[in-house]
């Protein structure tokens, strides 16, 4: 019964991933502008506004970077953005604003296998675009490989961050049950992340006492870590899973107790 | 003339003291508001100064000059927050859901309907820090007296000519069943402001200068403080905002013929 059982939420799960993925693409220009947009032009400005400062001297190193490295760094902050933090989980508070989560009350199939489905079927069309632009920034010889096997732990450890980043993006999501605009805790929040993760500019060019206060935080290990692995300068890997593999399950322990709470908040909206 | 705009000025008072209400009623989100631009304000300002921690220039400009132009933009970015921001937003559902029926329907010019609409309270908390160090780098910069009374007038045609171009991107949500992207669209344009001009080079340069004029919005009037023989930029951004005006408005009305409202 148990096998049967599992087998049948097998399906529901691919059927839910399907779904997700006709929905992700049904609006492709919206897509295109909503999710690879900010990334690409952020990727865009960083490169101009480092092709400028090294424009005053293309020999000058800073703090370990000279202009190739630097331009690589970004290109692999771009990859790991797309990868990583794209989800945006903008469905899930929506789905509690606008009452729609009743229908999931009785569906058997629970509110966070929904999202977690559609995040999953996410993650597959972000990692096909990213393997895309990876490909043409190789063709036009702008990209180091520093070797096929930090390739690989790099995507691995990329893909586990944005796990993390789900769980967290899903607790901005479950607070709809309190507040009215959960946009602005997202928006807070990757504003933070951004900065005190190296996405910006590297953590190299923070002052040291930052940095040594930041290394006790999970936001190093979001930008920072995946892109030296990607460059193959990251000799600790495991401090890193540690550290975002406790953050993780501390989120998701959350996002339960949350939901719980809220779901005794819930008033149905417009039923 | 005068009493059109006085009734103007009327109805703009009723749309800020019912956004007010509105706002404040919800008053986590109207504290968390303010916590977000307080955080965007330190993250842009301790980007660039960590950038300056070990380079002397960006392009021709020093730290102080580059941190001048920053917090001009960061004032824009302040008052476009206040006044236009969440207008944007709520003109993107309305298409969606045909509520834009009861928007056009008012009396009065319909960009004004749609664009003045929302007025965002939380921003104004965080206008004092804003000013303040456009204030302070204002004065390292060495502005003159000339400069300063000068930079009113510059804020407000900043903020004119970004939202022109914002109000021309958005009419194209009248083409689209969803026009949210549009806002992102928008957002980047003004990721693309927040940096003076020189850092973009060849043909991007010129297109974000000449065709869509969004480099204008900061470069024009910083590089006039900082130069008075740079007005080329600033006598071009006017031009661009008087042309940019006429294309709104003729964009504008085929949009609104185009719109075919969805709950009807």
């Amino acid at each position: 019964m148990f096998k049967d059982l599992t087998l049948t939420n097998i399906g529901k799960w691919w059927i839910t991933i399907q779904i997700s993925w006709v929905k992700h693409t049904a609006y492709r220009l919206n897509f295109f502008l909503q999710i690879i947009g900010p990334a690409l032009v952020f990727f865009f400005v960083k490169y101009n506004l480092w092709a400028s400062i090294y424009a005053g001297d293309s020999e000058q190193i800073i703090r370990g970077f000279n202009f190739e490295k630097m331009i690589n760094y970004h290109i692999w902050a771009f990859v790991v953005a797309l990868v990583a933090q794209g989800h945006g989980s903008w469905n899930l508070a929506e789905d509690i604003r606008l009452g729609r989560i009743s229908s999931y009350l009785i569906y058997p199939f629970n509110f966070w296998e929904f999202h977690t489905a559609s995040w999953l079927s996410f993650q597959v069309i972000q990692m096909i675009i990213a393997a895309f632009t990876l490909g043409i920034i190789s063709y036009f010889g702008l990209l180091i490989f520093p070797s096929f096997d930090y390739f690989l732990i790099g995507v691995a450890y990329t893909l586990f961050i944005s796990l993390f980043w789900f769980t967290l993006q899903y607790l901005t999501g479950v607070m709809a049950f309190w507040l009215e605009e959960t946009w602005i805790l997202r928006v807070m929040l990757n504003t933070v992340a951004y900065f005190l993760s190296g996405a910006i500019i590297p953590l190299d060019l923070y002052p040291k006492w930052i940095v040594d206060i930041l290394n006790y935080t999970p936001f190093p290990y979001l930008t920072y870590y995946p892109i030296k692995i990607f460059m193959g300068e990251l000799t600790n890997l495991s401090l890193g899973l540690y550290i975002i593999s406790f953050w993780t399950i501390v989120f998701a322990i959350i996002n339960h107790l949350v939901w719980k709470k809220g779901i005794k908040l819930y008033t149905a909206a417009g039923m | 003339m005068l009493k059109k705009l006085s009734h103007y000025w009327d109805v703009y008072k009723k749309f800020v003291s019912t956004s007010v209400s509105v706002e404040t009623s919800f008053r986590t989100s109207f504290i968390l508001l303010i916590f977000m631009d307080f955080f965007f304000f330190f993250s842009s300002i301790g980007s660039v100064s960590f950038i300056f921690d070990h380079v002397v220039n960006i392009g021709p400009w020093e730290k102080n000059q580059l941190l001048f132009f920053l917090t001009f933009m960061l004032m824009i970015d302040n008052l476009h927050m206040m006044i236009f921001s969440q207008s944007f937003w709520e003109f993107s559902f309305h298409i969606k859901t045909g509520q834009l029926d009861y928007v056009i329907l008012k009396p009065m010019n319909t960009i004004f309907s749609v664009f003045f609409r929302h007025f965002r309270a939380s921003s104004l908390f965080n206008t004092p820090l804003f000013l303040g160090y456009l204030i302070y780098y204002g004065i390292q910069v060495n502005l003159t007296a000339f400069d300063w009374v000068m930079l009113p007038f510059l804020i407000v045609l900043s903020l004119a000519l970004l939202v022109v171009i914002e109000f021309i991107l958005s009419t194209s949500m009248f083409w689209l069943t969803d026009g949210m992207g549009i806002n992102f669209l928008r957002m980047q344009m003004q990721q693309l402001a927040r940096w003076p001009n020189f850092i973009y080079q060849g043909l991007i340069r010129k297109v974000l200068t000449v065709v869509l004029p969004i480099l204008l919005v900061g470069s024009g009037p910083v590089h006039f403080l900082l130069d008075k023989n740079a007005w080329q930029l600033l006598a071009t951004m006017v031009v661009a905002l008087v042309i940019l005006t006429f294309v709104l408005l003729a964009t504008w009305k085929v949009g609104l013929r185009r719109y075919d409202s969805a709950s009807s």
